[in-house]
């Protein structure tokens, strides 16, 4: 399944005359499986509007987002539902990532009720999931507030796998870590990556990490995507 | 960041005996008297709640049972009779249960029609969001009272139309209130991403929005009680209350219409003025304590980060 961007436009209008600022213009790029998609570029350049762009929760102004050469506006339910579970996104904040008023546990089975997972397979599938995270089966009990930043990003990244993606948008998944847990992420990230022939958008504005992470890079630069 | 912490609670200890020493003000002190204040609330609260479910427990007679009238305070009669020869003791402890009634029921629908209009109109923003702020901005300006006095003159005097109306009559501070706190949640980080996982946008609101409102639905609960039992008062007071059903507004609209003032019986019109102030006092001051503790939680967070 191939996701591509053609074209894309973001204009955000404002004011009394409606206004338009454009962000970005003409942007055309496409993800591959099991590769990275390095977005670089300075704060303020619609680098993580592009990113929510291309996971389906905000419109583009003109052009489209492909999957599996359909426009996402248009797409038929079943279609569209499809694409929900396969373009996932990873956000910046760790400790934002999960309900606080909720245990992990509840977030994570909700996940698994949404797929309609028998309770026996439930368990199996979080056990699998808390494996491949690398993290003990007590964070389950636990709230997000007791829970270190790796961790929640952990246990973010283990979610977001649990609805089997083909794609994922990473949003600067790491600027909010300390550099050590940064490099267990990205490590981790590499992992997943190589297992399950995930294709990731990065977007950061730290080029030590894109450069670490990407097969290709783009900077998005006002409003041009260029690729290096 | 522990060092962080020590300096901020260093800092703010310093401002603190600085505030003490050189204005003769103690933060600390009114800090305590506030947290008593609401606790205080909270007892008043229990004690008007506990008369208002057994209220055949504390009254020393039925509500509805005779006497001779107008009999001034004694021991057979702590608070004496009325014009029609009940015990007005009874009458009082039997109105903590309608009074309280209307005000919580008529919260109830106010702050589920604030709920929903809020939820909605934050969640889904855009045209449905400029239709229902439009709408909320109409029944914001209507004047409440005139308008309930035109449909109690109207509609059938009764416990329920006036709590039917008082509540849909006040859900539009509820919904302002809702409405901003749903648009900051819908761009936290787990709304997004439950968005991006595919929930549907009613689970997101009932499960991930919701839970996050309580604290600050629970305060504006209060408040619209306290403010619906007052309003109750307002019109009984005016005769547009359910003369069946007697209600501590009843009891001040009867002391006023049937000779209470002009024997100068104080112990008819008082203690019906002192319990309304007293219960709304002790809702609304559960209602601050609940705002308090939200300020400090919020703060508390600042500091966290």
């Amino acid at each position: 399944m191939s996701l591509k961007a053609k074209n894309l436009s973001k204009t955000y209008s404002s004011g009394l005359l409606r206004e338009g600022k454009c962000i970005f213009r003409e942007v055309s790029f496409e993800l591959e499986p099991g590769k990275t998609f390095g977005l670089m570029g300075p704060s303020g350049e619609g680098k993580s509007t592009l990113g929510r762009i291309i996971a389906g929760l905000e419109r583009p102004t003109e052009g489209a987002v492909l999957f599996n050469g359909n426009p996402l506006s248009g797409m038929k339910k079943t279609e569209y539902a499809t694409f929900r579970r396969r373009v996932q996104m990873m956000f910046q904040d760790p400790t934002d990532a999960f309900n606080p008023r909720k245990r992990i546990e509840n977030s994570i089975s909700e996940v698994l009720k949404l797929l309609d997972t028998p309770r026996t397979e439930r368990i199996r599938r979080t056990k699998e999931m808390l494996k491949t995270a690398g993290l003990p089966e007590e964070v389950l009990s636990r709230y997000p507030a007791q829970l270190s930043g790796g961790q929640l990003q952990r246990l973010a990244l283990g979610r977001i796998l649990l609805l089997d993606p083909e794609y994922i948008v990473l949003d600067e998944p790491t600027s909010a870590l300390d550099v050590s847990v940064q490099a267990q992420i990205l490590h981790l990230l590499k992992k997943v990556q190589a297992e399950q022939k995930i294709g990731y958008l990065l977007i950061s504005h730290d080029e030590a990490i894109i450069r670490f992470m990407s097969e290709r890079v783009g900077i998005l630069e006002n409003g041009q995507l260029d690729m290096i | 960041m522990m060092q962080r912490e020590v300096y901020l609670q260093k800092n703010t200890r310093q401002w603190k005996d600085f505030i003490a020493n050189y204005l003769d003000l103690d933060v600390r002190k009114y800090k305590r008297a506030l947290k008593k204040f609401n606790r205080g609330g909270l007892f008043l609260f229990a004690f008007f709640l506990i008369l208002a479910l057994f209220p055949s427990l504390f009254a020393p007679y039925s509500p509805t049972e005779r006497f001779i009238s107008y009999e001034a305070p004694s021991t057979v009669h702590l608070l004496g009779t009325n014009d029609i020869g009940n015990d007005i003791l009874s009458e009082l402890i039997y109105g903590a249960r309608i009074s309280m009634m209307v005000g919580f029921a008529s919260a109830c629908i106010s702050t589920l029609i604030g709920l929903m209009i809020g939820l909605c109109s934050g969640y889904f923003r855009g045209t449905l969001d400029e239709l229902l702020m439009g709408f909320t901005d109409v029944v914001l300006t209507i004047p409440k009272i005139p308008l309930i006095i035109i449909l109690g003159a109207f509609l059938h005097p009764s416990i329920w139309t006036l709590i039917l109306v008082l509540g849909l009559l006040s859900w539009e501070s509820i919904a302002r209130v809702v409405r901003s706190k749903t648009l900051q949640l819908r761009e936290s980080g787990y709304v997004k991403s439950a968005r991006c996982m595919g929930f549907s946008s009613f689970h997101i609101m009932i499960s991930d929005i919701f839970p996050n409102l309580i604290h600050v639905l629970l305060p504006k609960f209060m408040l619209a009680t306290a403010s619906a039992m007052i309003s109750e008062t307002s019109l009984s007071f005016l005769g547009l209350g359910d003369i069946s059903m007697k209600s501590w507004g009843i009891m001040l609209s009867f002391a006023f219409s049937r000779g209470g003032f002009i024997r100068d019986m104080w112990w008819w019109y008082i203690p019906p003025g002192i319990c309304i102030t007293l219960c709304v006092m002790s809702i609304a001051l559960i209602g601050f304590g609940f705002e308090g503790r939200e300020k400090e939680n919020e703060k508390r967070g600042v500091d966290a980060e």
